[in-house]
Formats: C-alpha cells, sequence, structure tokens
C-alpha cells in the first residue's frame, strides 16, 4: 500500500526535531521536511507533476522562512490548479494578527502557535486523501 | 429820515454776519454826529459803532480799536480827516475810508486819492448812497473773511494731509496722461529719497525710481490700467534711493476719464512697506524655521519609534522563535519522562515549563506595554466617571463578599482614547481593589482636584500603600514592591508601567503617595487635547 505524507516546511532543525516528534506520536504518516519556501515549491510542484501530491495528507507551514515565506508559499500553492486544495497548517511562533488574517484569506485548515502539541494535531488531521 | 430806505437795507444786510465788524464814524458837528450815528445803527444793528468829534480822537479810537471801516469829515478842528486818514492808512492800508464831503472840500480830493480813500458821500447826506457804500464795503470786508477762512481751512487740511501721509509713509500723486508731466506729494518725494520739490516730476522719473525688473512690472499695469480703463491693482515694486537704500512701495492708482471717456489723468498713491514686508520676510523665516524644526523632530521621533518598532519587533518574532522551541522540548521532556523512576526529572521538566509560560506572559505584557507608546489614538469624549463606576461594580461582582466601599465622582469628562483610558483605569481601580483586600473597611475613591489651572485625577485607597522610598520603582516594567505571596500577583508587574505609558501618551503626567498600611493615592493630569500621533503610524514590518 503507498503511504501518505505529512509534508513539513520549516527552517529550524529544533522545530523540525519537534513536530516530527509529535507526527510520529498521532500517525503513522511519512514526513517530507523542506527547509526554505522555495524547496517546498519545487517539490510541491513536482510532485503535482507525477500525482504524487495526492499522497499529501497535511502541509505543516512555517511562515518564517528564508528565500520565499510562508504566506508566498501558500499563494502559490492556491494559484497552482492541482495543488489548490492541499489542506494547508500554519505553524508559528509570532502573532501578527495581519499575518493570521491573510493566511486565513488564502484558506487554511488552523493557525497553530508553536509549539505544536499532539492534541492540536489530531484535531487539524485531516483523513487521508488515498483510499485505503 | 429815511425809514424805507433803512427798512430796505435791514433786508438786505441779512446774509452777512456783520458781528465782529466795527465803524469809527469822525464829525465835529454834533448834530449831524448824533444823527447819522442813529441811523447808522438803525441800519447796521450788529455793527459796532464808534464816533469822535475830530480827526486826533478819531485816530485814538482807531489806534484802540482798529475797526475796519472809517467815516469821516474832512474839514474838522485838532486834525482833519485828510491827516487822519493817512495816519490810519499808514497803520493799516487795508483800512476802508469813507470821506463825507461838502462840495467845498473838492480841493482836498486829489491828496484824498493819493492817500487811498477810494470812497466819498456828499454833504448833505444822502442815506441811500451811503448806505450802498458801507453796504458795498461790508460786502467786501464779509467776502475776504470768507476767502480767509477757506484759505485757512484749505492750509489746515493740507497741512493734516501732509502730516498724514508723512505720518503713514504714504505719497500721492497725479499724472497727466497727455504729457506725462506729474505731482506729487512731498511725501511722495520723501518715500524716493528726494527733497520735496527739487527735482521735475515726471511719468519717467516716477519710473526711474524702480528697480528694474519691478520698473516694467509697473509700467505694464500702469498702461493696462490707462488701455482698460482700470485701477492699477496694488502692485509691490522696489525703489532704490539716491543713497542706495532700498524700499518696498504698494503702488495703487485709478484712472480718471475727461467728458468724453478718454482716460485723462491718473492719481495714485504710494505706500511705504518696507519694514511691514520686512517683518513679513521675518515672519515667514520663523514660520519656515519652526516648520523645518518640526519636521526635524517629527524625523527624531519617527526614527526612534522605528527604533522601538524593530525591538518589539524583535521581541515578539525573534525571542517568541527560541521560547517556544524551549517550550516544545520542555514538554517533550515532561511527557518522555512520564514513568520515569527519578521522579524529580518530571518535576524539573514541569518547572521549566511555567518558567517558559512566564517569560512568554513577559513578551506580551512587553509588547503591549510599546503598542500604547507607539499607537495612534482615537480621541474622543470619556466620561472617566462612568468608566470607573462600570469597573467597580465588576470587581464587585467578582468577589461578592468583600466589603468595598466606592467613592466616585460624577461625570467627570476628559478627551482621550477610550481603548487606552479604560486600561489605564483598570490597572488603577485593579490596584486599589488589590491591595485593599486585607482591609475590613476598604475603601476606594476616584476623584478630582484644580491645581493651579490644571485638572488632577486621582485613585486614593485605605490598603496595604507602599513604603515612599521605593517611589521610583513604582512605574518602572517588570519592578515590584511587594513580596510575592503577599498579594494575588499577575506575575509581570506591568500594570503601573502600562498606566504611565497611557498617561504620557495623553499628554500627561502621573506620580503617587503612599504610607504603609495607610493606603496610596496615584495622581495623574491629562493633556485636554492630546496629540492623536498619526504621524507616528509607520507601515508595519514583514
Amino acid at each position: 500500500m503507498a503511504k501518505s505524507y505529512i509534508f513539513l516546511v520549516e527552517d529550524n532543525w529544533d522545530d523540525a526535531f519537534l513536530v516530527s516528534r509529535i507526527i510520529e506520536k498521532v500517525c503513522e504518516e511519512r514526513i517530507i521536511v523542506v527547509r526554505d519556501g522555495e524547496e517546498a515549491i519545487e517539490l510541491l510542484e513536482r510532485m503535482a507533476g507525477d500525482g504524487s501530491y495526492r499522497r499529501i495528507r497535511l502541509l505543516l507551514l512555517d511562515l518564517k522562512l528564508p528565500k520565499l515565506n510562508g504566506i508566498e508559499v501558500l499563494q502559490s500553492i492556491r494559484q497552482s490548479h492541482p495543488l489548490r486544495d492541499l489542506p494547508v497548517a500554519v505553524l508559528t511562533s509570532s502573532d501578527n494578527d495581519l499575518d493570521q488574517e491573510r493566511c486565513r484569506a488564502l484558506g487554511i485548515l488552523d493557525y497553530i502557535f508553536k509549539p505544536l502539541t499532539a492534541e492540536r494535531l489530531q484535531r487539524v488531521l485531516p483523513p487521508s486523501r488515498i483510499p485505503e | 429820515m429815511n425809514n424805507d430806505a433803512a427798512d430796505r437795507r435791514n433786508v438786505a444786510a441779512v446774509p452777512y454776519d456783520l458781528s465782529g465788524i466795527a465803524l469809527l464814524y469822525v464829525e465835529d458837528e454834533i448834530d449831524a454826529r448824533n444823527m447819522v450815528g442813529k441811523m447808522l445803527a438803525m441800519n447796521y444793528p450788529k455793527l459796532k459803532l464808534y464816533t469822535a468829534d475830530n480827526g486826533a480822537a478819531g485816530l485814538e479810537l482807531y489806534r484802540e480799536n482798529e475797526p475796519e471801516i472809517v467815516m469821516t469829515d474832512i474839514n474838522m478842528p485838532v486834525m482833519d480827516g485828510i491827516r487822519m486818514s493817512r495816519e490810519i492808512k499808514s497803520l493799516n492800508p487795508e483800512a476802508s475810508i469813507i470821506a463825507v464831503t461838502a462840495h467845498s472840500d473838492t480841493s482836498y480830493l486829489l491828496n484824498a486819492i493819493e492817500i487811498g480813500i477810494h470812497y466819498y458821500v456828499l454833504k448833505p447826506i444822502n442815506y441811500d448812497e451811503l448806505f450802498s457804500v458801507i453796504d458795498k464795503i461790508l460786502e467786501q470786508i464779509v467776502l475776504k473773511r470768507l476767502v480767509g477762512e477757506q484759505n485757512r481751512r484749505i492750509i489746515e487740511s493740507e497741512r493734516q494731509l501732509s502730516g498724514a501721509q508723512r505720518i503713514a509713509h504714504l505719497g500721492s500723486w497725479q499724472l497727466d496722461l497727455t504729457d506725462g508731466s506729474m505731482n506729487w506729494s512731498d511725501e511722495m518725494f520723501r518715500i524716493c529719497g528726494i527733497d520735496p520739490g527739487s527735482i521735475p516730476a515726471y511719468y519717467w522719473t516716477f519710473l526711474d525710481r524702480f528697480l528694474p525688473e519691478d520698473r516694467e512690472l509697473i509700467k505694464k499695469a500702469m498702461r493696462d490700467a490707462v488701455e482698460n480703463r482700470q485701477p492699477v491693482s496694488a502692485q509691490f515694486c522696489r525703489i532704490h534711493r539716491p543713497d542706495g537704500a532700498l524700499r518696498v512701495l504698494r503702488v495703487e492708482a485709478e484712472v480718471i476719464l475727461d467728458g468724453e471717456g478718454v482716460p485723462e489723468t491718473m492719481i495714485g498713491t504710494s505706500h511705504d512697506v518696507t519694514e511691514l514686508k520686512q517683518a513679513e520676510e521675518q515672519i515667514r523665516t520663523l514660520t519656515d524655521e519652526l516648520e523645518r524644526r518640526v519636521v526635524q523632530r517629527t524625523a527624531l521621533l519617527q526614527a526612534s519609534v522605528q527604533e522601538l518598532e524593530r525591538f518589539s519587533y524583535f521581541v515578539s518574532h525573534d525571542l517568541r522563535a527560541p521560547v517556544a522551541r524551549l517550550e516544545g522540548y520542555c514538554r517533550a521532556l515532561a511527557e518522555d519522562c512520564t514513568g520515569c523512576p527519578v521522579t524529580r526529572c518530571n518535576q524539573y521538566a514541569e518547572r521549566a515549563e511555567r518558567v517558559v509560560r512566564q517569560i512568554k506572559h513577559i513578551i506580551d505584557a512587553f509588547n503591549n506595554l510599546t503598542h500604547y507608546a507607539k499607537c495612534k489614538l482615537v480621541l474622543e469624549e470619556v466620561d472617566l466617571s462612568a468608566v470607573v463606576r462600570s469597573i467597580a461594580s465588576g470587581f464587585e461582582q467578582s468577589e461578592p463578599e468583600r466589603q468595598v466601599e466606592f467613592v466616585i465622582a460624577e461625570r467627570l469628562l476628559v478627551r482621550g482614547d477610550p481603548g487606552l483610558l479604560q486600561i489605564a483605569m483598570e490597572h488603577l481601580i485593579g490596584n486599589a481593589w488589590k491591595f485593599t483586600s486585607k482591609k475590613q473597611r476598604a475603601r476606594i475613591e476616584f476623584g478630582c482636584s484644580e491645581q493651579v489651572g490644571a485638572r488632577v485625577y486621582f485613585v486614593r485607597d485605605n490598603g496595604a500603600g507602599f513604603n515612599m522610598k521605593y517611589l521610583d520603582k513604582l512605574f518602572k516594567p517588570f519592578q515590584t514592591i511587594h513580596s510575592p505571596g503577599e498579594y494575588n500577583w499577575n506575575g509581570t508587574a506591568i500594570g503601573l508601567a502600562t498606566v504611565h505609558s497611557i498617561i504620557l501618551r495623553h499628554g500627561g503626567r502621573i506620580w503617587a503617595e503612599g504610607e504603609v498600611d495607610r493606603g496610596a493615592a496615584f495622581y495623574f493630569t491629562l493633556e485636554p487635547n492630546p496629540e492623536p500621533g498619526d504621524f507616528m503610524e509607520r507601515k508595519q514590518l514583514s
């Protein structure tokens, strides 16, 4: 059976580690970690090209990222035809109301302040998108 | 007697005001003197009449009274009429003398003409003839007086006009449009730095006064005015005085048309407004300077606000990230240590987590504090009394078991940001509520007093108070003067620092008085019209 993924965009090693630890507690998905916005878009587009994007159960997106920031990544996803409906949850440590508004306007499942907890992830995690 | 004639004369004499005019009548024959005197008095009731019986007495009277008219017989003892007339003429060549003469006196006539006796009446006197002569003389005297009076008035008003022009530095001129000749007032010359009348005034001498660039301006304005038959509106032009001084004139003029509607004359004024212009210039310079300083200071202020923004951005973003990481690790530690035989590990992890939460709390408090310092005020009329009443009832409901007497002054209206003032009052009343918690009979008062023209608001309680030696710590953030556990502590000790920031932002001042166990009083003022601070708003950094 083909495995599904949690796609994590996070530039900080500690944060990536802590989020991965929580993911592992909550579900069995494989974790893809990319370290900046550009890399995220490149990989997502490749996955859109070969259809494997359907295996992404949730994209966890940090906002403060090198090269392209989280909001730019989110905008790019929402403008791309196959990726448009990708379930995204934002992870952030800053409490910028404007950022939150923008993200919600672009369509997200949740706006989560770090650190991520298992309960929060459980609540936000959508059903797997590939049939068992 | 000729009463008819006298009546007629009376009527004719009415238009003239004869008061103050005198007539000297010299005649040696007593009957004639009395009769003629009576007739004169009857016909000219207002005329002052002097009589004498010979030339010497007449001359004496003339010297004393200087009558305008002298009427004299020729042949008289002591001094004859001719000699007396000569003496009088030498005293006053203007004197009008009427010779009353018999035909036999004609030998004197040539002499009389030489002396300047211009009027003759023959004896026996025909009153019609006499009165007609006197009327003529009176008419001349009255006219002369009128002309003299008019002249005096003209001279006076010219003197006044010239004085007014001198005081106002306002010269006037008249230009003959047919030949370019001009007529300048004395002040016009003085404004140009020239002795009045020392040069002939022409259109070109007028233009020569002006600086070349202004000369073209005034020339064009005058030409246009003549062409359009319209006034020359105020022109500000500079002239050079012969001594090199530069003066600014405000020139205005009007065109006068002749009977056929053709421009004939231009009359104008030249007002020396140099000092006025200098003052204006000075004001402009001062205003510019002030404006420059405001811009400079606003820039400085914006720079420091920006600095503050950077700093709070750093705290709220850059600092939050590692703190969140720390929190994540603490939680991971606490979770993973569950069931560990060394129970201390778990405890430590939990305590570390609490510390992290405290740090987050402080970051929030700090961000709020910097927000108050730089946010834009939304100014409205705020009823502080109502604000305090609602806060008080909130506290009363939250702890109904407490007995606290609130004394709140009515309708204390201020101008300020309702949101911020609410926060400030919440902290002040909250403090009072908190620090009276150990009092049986707590009392919290909100009021206002007038002090040297400023309204001072206060929140006073009879609670724990404080030692005045800690006064300077009171309004500093993250400082507390009560020991932990003494009173319910929210963990940041930022309340009074917040109040301080909000009051300061409203252009006010805050201070406090306290005594341990006797209570505390917080006083503050507010600027009647605080600066909203729009200029401090910058685009949010992202």
